[in-house]
């Protein structure tokens, strides 16, 4: 078990001002009045969580981190342990109506808009799923059932992946005969995504974590858009 | 010229503590009771021992009924329930329903006494299973239990060898909406661990808390001698889920020392309910027109310096029904408001 | 036996009083802003049930008319989940909607990577809400996580204004209007609603079955108060969902000791942390359901949960864990019971740990059942047929 030891300031490299600014982009929430009351140390939130018996994880250190407004620890917390969070929201269980749980869901979401290091780090990996969802409208599709994929999946893996294409056909449902989206999914559904990912500052966001992504996207989603005669769209 | 009765309504510790302090004072008391007994909860509830001096509760509840039974002044009625008011300071034409039958009371000054309910743990956020496993207790329960002499597994009758007790239930707690600490259950739960201890010599008690509630004398009479002279282990860390395993039980908590969830197995769990306003309290308060907080509890209006009076003139509220209260609180608001009964009528009487 | 002067807990019944809720049902709010006019609400259909909640509010489930909110995962790599959901609305005769004008919920990109903002999620939740809305359908959510999102969403929306306001711009930029649910209901909330009608039509017994339930974190833990709950099971101290519905089946439900733990899907965990996910779901679920009941199925109610439980027990084999416990869906059990094909219908040649014991023990001949199967899939590969029908699949 991991010492606390806050002498070290293990992100020296970073200015204290740029550390509050986070901190307060963090408290600037519109939800961060309902998710912090105050804390009262009681473990429940630990008790009931699966990531504080995995990791040097502690839903109760964050919370009281937070409430203390300790700008450095919550800086260091917020470039590792955040993302060791199952956000199963079992801490929603604390009697004062804390939810670390959601905390930490802004403070990933400071993290992410801001591209820390430490952000793009733990999300390496994770792109293909933002691919999916961006150029598909569904987050999972058949032929993400690769044997390279999933590996300890065991060799069911492979069974699945040499039979897909006629696996997928002798399933009932009319709008499950796919192998590249989830599900059928309409042209204009697509478009009306991208238009809302576009208003609310989504690309931004995939931009500063994984920038080879975003290009890939910004090309597939500008064409269909332009296709769909939306070409006042644009992702700059 | 004031109506010289006082209507105390409730007849437990704090209303017999007035009624006694009325009467010796030279008033009458009507002491009007719901049950078909006196003593209130301690009797009702059957405890075993008081805190903090470990008296035995049912001769120190005797004790409170005798100086008021058999007494001239004042005049018992059991079985009685108030159904309506009307009148004010030195003249309240109250109604009531005893014994099945309409009856009316006249008094000068009324005195509400109707204390608490324990909280129904069924209510409790987090996770204990008090309706699904019988080892999950209260510490109403564990009175009974103690009472009786025999402290044993509920499931199989055995002697237990593990005992934990969680703090704060019902307690504390936004979601449920009791934000209040119910101030005695600290108190109780040492006691009552001590009482296993002594009971069980091969027992290990634990008691799961958030904090120690310790007030005054009660740090070193109880908190003291329950962890050095009986070896209660304290710790500090709340449990959220009680769970059935094998032919025991796991308490999942965190041990905050430690800074780690911890899962350990018991014989029996027992849970310090809370406390909430009684039925009684919410009813009789509306009857009065007195003004209740938002947990239920009547609202005294005097702040530190007042603990007995209310919205309303010549009505007063002491003890457990205004909210958390140790016996000693309840005692001591008896007397509080015996006083300012007393001087409401005379106050009356002189102006008149 | 010694008389004790406390009751067991058989013996105590708790009562729960709606007036006693400590939280103020949503609804209230979410009605006074459609009459000041920041949103229309979609009422649920006049064929519903109504099942009790956490506190004793009753929830309306609509029947018929449902709008089927897919989930990407069960839709992705577990279509035997979808289509045992279609199945049942299907035996009963039950008009619903399968819509192709339907976006992933986008909760689980949400909670694993944060690269959003509740404005997009919200803007996503509406679109969708609308897309139903349009059709004169009410939405019926597939997934756990989506239903425990949109539970939040909902909260949001009616809470934050700021929020709201944003979403209705974006809403407007669409053609579409700012649209609620008066409910947000879980499929299994209709399949426990339809649990005595289901048990009705049983062909297979199941009375010979021990089942382990395994209920979703994001259905109970989160928005609490909308979850059901039913005084008949576990005394209204846990939810009543998935096992109300095995236990009107005949099936027995065995409790394990880790029953509140989540199954360690960690939705970013699944797939950068694995080690978290597999470990904790070998080491805190099924090795536990294996030591405490040894069920022959685990039954749970969610697509993550399904994914995590099932794929981490071939880890758990490789590594010669004590684990070995079929994973289904409670929709998969139910038409299961009613006589559905446990590959035409149930798909379960995609499920991972294996199921063939549990079928045997209910009496299929698997190698049978199976080649009738692959009869239809050699009728696809041949190029004799295009897609198996749902007539095939009943054949």
């Amino acid at each position: 078990m991991m010492a606390l030891d806050l002498r070290q300031n293990k992100h020296s490299d970073v200015s204290f001002e740029e550390k509050e600014r986070l901190f307060d982009e963090v408290k600037a929430d519109e939800r961060w009045h309902h998710v912090l009351n105050g804390c009262f140390e009681c473990g429940i939130c630990v008790a009931s969580c699966p990531s504080a018996r995995f990791y040097d994880f502690s839903p109760r250190v964050i919370t009281q981190a937070v409430s203390r407004e300790d700008t450095d620890l919550i800086y260091t917390l917020m470039s590792d342990s955040i993302w060791d969070c199952s956000q199963c929201f079992s801490c929603d269980r604390c009697p004062r109506e804390n939810s670390p749980g959601q905390i930490i869901t802004i403070m990933r979401e400071v993290a992410v808009k801001n591209g820390l290091q430490t952000a793009k780090k733990a999300l390496e990996g994770y792109g293909r799923i933002i691919y999916k969802i961006m150029s598909t409208g569904s987050q999972v599709s058949p032929d993400m059932l690769q044997p390279d994929a999933f590996p300890d999946w065991g060799t069911h893996v492979y069974e699945i992946a040499e039979n897909l294409e006629e696996w997928r056909k002798a399933i009932p449902p009319e709008t499950l005969h796919t192998t590249e989206t989830g599900w059928k999914i309409d042209k204009k559904t697509i478009i009306e995504l991208y238009l809302i990912w576009h208003m609310t500052g989504v690309m931004d966001l995939i931009e500063g974590v994984d920038e080879g992504l975003f290009m890939i996207l910004v090309d597939v989603m500008e064409e269909r858009l332009e296709e769909a005669g939306y070409d006042d769209v644009t992702f700059d | 010229m004031a109506n010289e009765n006082i209507l105390i309504i409730g007849g437990g510790p704090t209303g017999l503590e007035a009624a006694k302090g009325i009467a010796e004072l030279g008033y009458k008391v009507i002491l009007a009771e719901k049950r078909d007994k006196m003593g209130g909860t301690p009797v009702s509830a059957g405890y075993a021992a008081l805190t903090p001096d470990m008296r035995d509760a049912g001769e120190a509840m005797q004790e409170m009924c005798d100086a008021v039974e058999n007494n001239p002044d004042v005049k018992i009625m059991l079985n009685t329930e108030i159904t309506g008011t009307t009148g004010e300071p030195g003249n309240f034409k109250i109604k009531a329903k005893s014994n099945g039958d309409e009856v009316d009371i006249e008094a000068g000054a009324v005195i509400i006494a109707t204390g608490f309910s324990h909280f129904d743990p069924g209510r409790e956020t987090q996770k204990y299973g008090y309706y699904e496993h019988d080892d999950v207790i209260t510490i109403v329960d564990a009175e009974k239990l103690l009472k009786s002499g025999t402290f044993v597994r509920p499931s199989t009758g055995e002697k237990p060898k593990r005992v934990a007790f969680i703090q704060c239930v019902g307690s504390r707690d936004r979601k449920i909406g009791n934000e209040y600490c119910s101030k005695v259950c600290c108190g109780i739960t040492s006691k009552q661990a001590t009482e296993v201890r002594e009971l069980l010599p091969g027992c290990k008690v634990f008691i799961f808390y958030i904090d120690m509630r310790m007030y005054g004398y009660w740090e070193n009479e109880i908190y003291w001698p329950a962890q050095e002279k009986h070896k209660v282990n304290y710790i500090k860390g709340m449990a959220t889920e009680i769970i059935k395993k094998g032919d025991g039980l796991i308490v999942k908590g965190e041990d905050t020392t430690m800074r780690r969830p911890m899962e350990i197995p018991m014989d029996m769990v027992i849970l310090a309910v809370g406390m909430e306003p009684s039925e009684g309290t919410k009813q009789v308060a509306d009857i009065f027109g007195v003004k209740k907080n938002k947990f239920g509890f009547i609202e005294t209006t005097g702040g530190a310096l007042n603990t007995v009076s209310t919205n309303v003139d010549g009505v007063f509220a002491a003890g457990a029904c205004t909210g958390p209260s140790d016996l000693e609180d309840c005692i001591s608001a008896a007397g509080s408001a015996a006083v300012k009964a007393i001087s409401t009528i005379r106050k009356v009487t002189i102006t008149a | 036996m010694i008389h004790l002067p406390i009751t067991k807990a058989s013996d105590r019944h708790f009562k729960i009083d709606p007036n006693d809720a400590p939280v103020k049902d949503l609804r209230e709010e979410l009605f006074q802003l459609e009459k000041e006019g920041e949103l229309e609400v979609i009422r649920v259909p006049d064929n519903h049930v109504e099942l009790m909640t956490k506190y004793g509010r009753m929830k309306k489930i609509p029947i018929d008319k449902t709008w089927h909110h897919k989930s990407c995962g069960q839709c992705g790599h577990i279509p035997g989940y979808s289509t045992s959901i279609f199945w049942l609305n299907r035996q009963f005769g039950l008009d619903y909607y399968d819509p192709t004008d339907q976006t992933s919920c986008t909760a689980w990109n949400y909670y694993a990577s944060a690269t959003s903002n509740p404005e997009a999620q919200a803007a996503v939740a509406v679109r969708n809400f609308a897309a139903a809305h349009e059709v004169g359908y009410f939405p019926l959510i597939h997934c756990g996580t989506s239903f425990g999102h949109y539970k939040e969403v909902r909260h949001a929306l009616i809470h934050q204004h700021d929020l709201r306001r944003k979403v209705k711009k974006i809403m407007e930029r669409l053609g579409k209007k700012l649209v609620i649910p008066e409910e947000i209901v879980h499929y299994s909330e209709w399949v426990l609603a339809m649990k005595d009608r289901i048990a009705e039509r049983q062909v297979v017994d199941m009375s010979n079955i021990v089942a382990t339930v395994h209920p979703a974190c994001h259905y109970h833990k989160l928005i609490e108060e909308d979850a059901i709950y039913d005084s008949e099971i576990y005394g209204a101290q846990r939810t009543a969902i998935v096992t109300g519905t095995l236990q009107a089946l005949g099936i027995e439900v065995g409790d394990y000791s880790t029953w509140f733990d989540c199954c360690g899907f960690g939705f970013r965990h699944i797939l950068v942390s694995r080690d978290f996910s597999r470990s904790f779901s070998i080491q805190r679920k099924i090795e536990i359901m294996k030591e405490e009941v040894n069920p022959d199925v685990t039954v749970t109610h969610d697509t993550g949960c399904v994914t995590t439980l099932d794929q981490s027990q071939f880890a758990g084999r490789a590594h010669n864990r004590n684990v070995g416990i079929p994973v289904m869906a409670d929709s998969q059990v139910a038409a299961l019971a009613m006589g559905a094909h446990p590959y035409k219908v149930l798909q379960l040649h995609w499920h991972n740990a294996d199921n063939k014991p549990f079928l045997r023990k209910l009496g299929f001949d698997v190698e049978k059942v199976w080649s009738e199967f692959q009869d239809e899939v050699d009728k696809i590969k041949s190029g004799k047929k295009k897609f198996m029908t749902w007539e095939d699949a009943d054949k």
